[in-house]
């Protein structure tokens, strides 16, 4: 199986999993308990706290772990309780969906738009934030097209407007993969274990110190009341193994990436059924292409049975089979039919050209006997 | 005194001479519809006895005796000893606590000592002293206490009739093979057949991989949704990928819907033929889509001997969704899935095509090959 669908989730790290491995063996004890076990567990998590603060904040940062990215943006999201929250029309559902959900909390929810590769239109955003703006939340990197927003200058720009605001990112396609420290115009930023190598349902939110947020969950008091709930310990440890692997090559693994998918990006242009959606200067880590001639994941089925796995742009359903994203970025209904999204880790080599000549014969092949 | 469920059932004393088989048939489905709970059925004169099972389960298993075909009406009630104490104390836990109410009282044992006049009588009079919200009205209660003082020593007493599933026994009315897509519609034909007696097997289409799994486990799941009523117990799967790629290159688009229905009722009938099924049953309702056309409907007839049921052609849409809520199938009908035809879809099937014309468009395909093939590439699984 040669596996292209990364920005989905990836394949554990087994070398963190087994540094992790004590941690359920034998260290499974209750970070909260007041014997010698439950204090060793509990500095094991603050340590993590603190190693995982390291690989991209200053001091000025904490960190709260939650059970995953989606937790992470609805917590940070939800925190807007007045006036108007501004975001994009480009973000992973985690948070637009708190968006809409903001509405019936009393804040209203503005969005703004994005050019046709998946950004956001600065003007746009900055044109929403006033006065009234409670929180401003901006993907890192779009989850669908790999596009990167600059958010260190945006939320310089939306604090300049409104210096009460809150800024929010979500990380989790940047985290571990974009050269990048938070800048202190960055409030709250999102990010997740099992996109670079650690597991599911774990994930955090870094947050400057100082800012409260109301918990969504309640019960023992965990993370300074923020995030109840005994701590995730085998998660949160393997994924500062599994992050921190990630970071000591990460420059490395971006040029080696770069390289590939510029190579896989001319073997499906040269096909003639592929476009690039995905922008050249975007996350190196993920390649969309677009075709009007085939279904997207009716190509993706068929690659599945031949052994390599990738994503496509579309959920798969026919009450709503267009990418709502790749909508917004300006694309006719025919292109976004054919959406296939390639993403790749670290570990993703020569065998993604393979694929990428299969997925264009794939491609060749459904022409040929539907569209004709 | 003890909790139990009381069984009548219908048109099965129609039956005459096969009443003994009906009956034995109907007695099995109850048990089958029973499997895992702990009970006795007991069949007593006209009707049966679920007896002997823990009082906590007595909404479960009136819940699934209502969904077995061939139930008439259950009342849930207590079984007592025949004296007037006996049937008080059961009648005590019954009888509503105020408002109009009577006591109706059928005695199938003649010898005992007082008559139905004189029981209700001496119920209700216990009754009205021992609740002062109580007042008698024969003519239009609000509630009724039903006594039944049988011919054992033993008196049923209970509170109400529900109305069952009716129809007849699933299993007197031989077999059919039902073709469900995972709409709204085949599962609402499936269970009007099997409410007739049928016994139902399911076949779906699917054409991977224009179609996902999904689909398949839409079906899956109405499979079992059906299963609570018809002992539905095998799904059938059919590939016609191949065939719908066939139609697609080289016969008029226009007519993609119309013959790979064709295929679809081919194949069906192998598979009936080969498994012992004598019919063919489909969800369709006339003119509800396009190739759903009286012209449809004879052209998919043509390439079959078998009769095709179509218990839903004269229903409405609005009737079809109406009994597939009542049967529970609504909810699991509307998730979004593609069936066969979505990705072959033509912009403008025909509506009336002539049955010459599609004769000869598919005289262009190799139909013995394709049925075959698809026929013996079929997948079973049992539910």
């Amino acid at each position: 199986m040669i596996y292209l669908d990364n920005a989905a989730t990836t394949r554990p790290d087994p070398k963190a999993l087994s540094q992790a491995e004590t941690y359920y063996s034998e260290n499974y004890f209750n970070p909260s308990a007041r014997y010698g076990g439950g204090f060793a567990v509990r500095r094991a998590v603050e340590e993590a706290r603190e190693e995982l603060l390291a690989l991209i904040a200053g001091e000025g940062y904490e960190l709260e772990f939650t059970s995953g990215g989606t937790e992470a943006d609805n917590h940070a999201v939800l925190a807007a309780k007045r006036g108007n929250a501004v975001t994009t029309k480009g973000e992973h559902a985690a948070v637009y969906e708190s968006f809409v959900h903001l509405r019936e909390r009393g804040t209203e929810p503005r969005f703004a738009a994005i050019n046709r590769d998946g950004s956001v239109d600065p003007a746009s955003l900055l044109s929403l934030v006033d006065e009234k703006t409670s929180l401003v939340s901006v993907v890192h990197v779009n989850n669908e097209t790999g596009a990167v927003n600059d958010i260190a200058s945006l939320a310089r720009e939306v604090k300049k407007k409104n210096p009460r605001c809150l800024f929010h990112s979500d990380g989790v396609q940047a985290f571990g993969k974009i050269p990048f420290r938070l800048s202190p115009a960055i409030d709250l930023y999102s990010v997740s274990a099992h996109k670079i190598g650690g597991l599911k349902g774990t994930g955090a939110l870094y947050k400057r110190k100082g800012i409260a947020l109301p918990p969504l969950i309640f019960g023992g008091g965990q993370e300074e009341g923020q995030r109840s709930g005994t701590e995730n310990v085998l998660g949160i440890l393997d994924f500062l193994y599994a992050a921190s692997a990630k970071f000591q090559t990460l420059e490395k693994d971006y040029a080696a990436l770069s390289a590939l998918r510029g190579r896989i990006q001319a073997i499906l242009s040269e096909s003639g059924l592929f476009t690039a959606i995905s922008p050249a200067e975007g996350s190196p880590y993920l390649l969309t292409v677009a075709s009007e001639s085939v279904r997207g994941e009716v190509i993706q089925r068929m690659l599945f049975d031949r052994g390599v796995a990738v994503g496509t742009g579309s959920a798969c359903s026919s009450k709503k089979p267009y990418s709502r994203i790749l909508e917004a970025c300006g694309y006719s209904r025919a292109a976004l039919g054919g959406v296939i999204r390639l993403s790749f880790c670290p570990q993703t080599g020569e065998e993604a050209l393979d694929a990428a000549k299969l997925l264009a014969e794939t491609a060749e092949e459904y022409r040929r006997k539907v569209s004709l | 005194m003890e909790k139990v469920v009381i069984i009548r059932y219908s048109e099965i004393h129609l039956k005459g001479k096969n009443r003994g088989y009906f009956e034995r048939i109907f007695s099995v489905n109850l048990e089958k519809s029973l499997k895992g709970l702990r009970h006795e059925l007991h069949r007593t004169s006209g009707r049966w006895l679920v007896e002997k099972f823990e009082e906590g389960y007595a909404e479960e298993i009136a819940g699934r005796i209502s969904r077995v075909f061939g139930v008439h009406s259950y009342s849930v009630g207590y079984l007592t000893d025949s004296s007037l104490d006996g049937i008080y104390s059961a009648a005590k836990l019954v009888a509503p606590r105020g408002g109009s109410f009577k006591v109706d009282t059928h005695r199938g044992n003649k010898g005992y000592p007082l008559t139905s006049m004189e029981i209700s009588a001496a119920i209700g009079g216990r009754l009205l002293s021992e609740f002062p919200g109580l007042r008698v009205d024969v003519h239009q209660p609000e509630s009724v206490v039903y006594v039944d003082v049988r011919e054992n020593g033993s008196a049923l007493v209970f509170g109400s009739f529900e109305q069952g599933a009716g129809g007849m026994p699933v299993g007197v009315s031989g077999k059919g093979l039902l073709l469900i897509s995972g709409g709204i519609d085949s599962p609402v034909a499936g269970y009007m057949m099997a409410k007739r007696g049928m016994t139902v097997e399911l076949l779906h289409f699917h054409s991977y991989p224009y179609t996902n799994e999904g689909a398949k486990e839409k079906v899956k799941e109405l499979a079992k949704i059906l299963s609570r009523y018809s002992l539905v117990t095998r799904l059938t799967t059919v590939s016609v990928t191949e065939i719908q790629e066939e139609i697609h290159r080289k016969c008029a688009e226009e007519l993609n819907v119309t013959l790979l229905r064709r295929f679809m009722f081919r194949i069906a009938e192998r598979v009936a033929k080969e498994e012992g099924m004598q019919c063919l049953i489909t969800g369709e309702s006339l003119g509800q889509v396009a190739s759903q056309t009286i012209e449809g409907m004879t052209s998919s007839n043509a390439v079959v001997t078998l009769p095709v049921l179509r218990p839903l052609v004269g229903f409405d849409k609005d009737e079809i969704i109406e009994r597939a809520k009542k049967i529970g199938t609504f909810s699991t009908s509307i998730l979004p899935y593609e069936d066969c035809c979505t990705v072959f879809l033509p912009d403008h099937p025909a509506i009336k095509p002539k049955l010459a014309y599609v004769e000869s468009e598919e005289s262009k395909l190799d139909v013995e090959r394709l049925v075959s093939e698809a026929v013996a590439a079929r997948e079973s699984e049992e539910l």
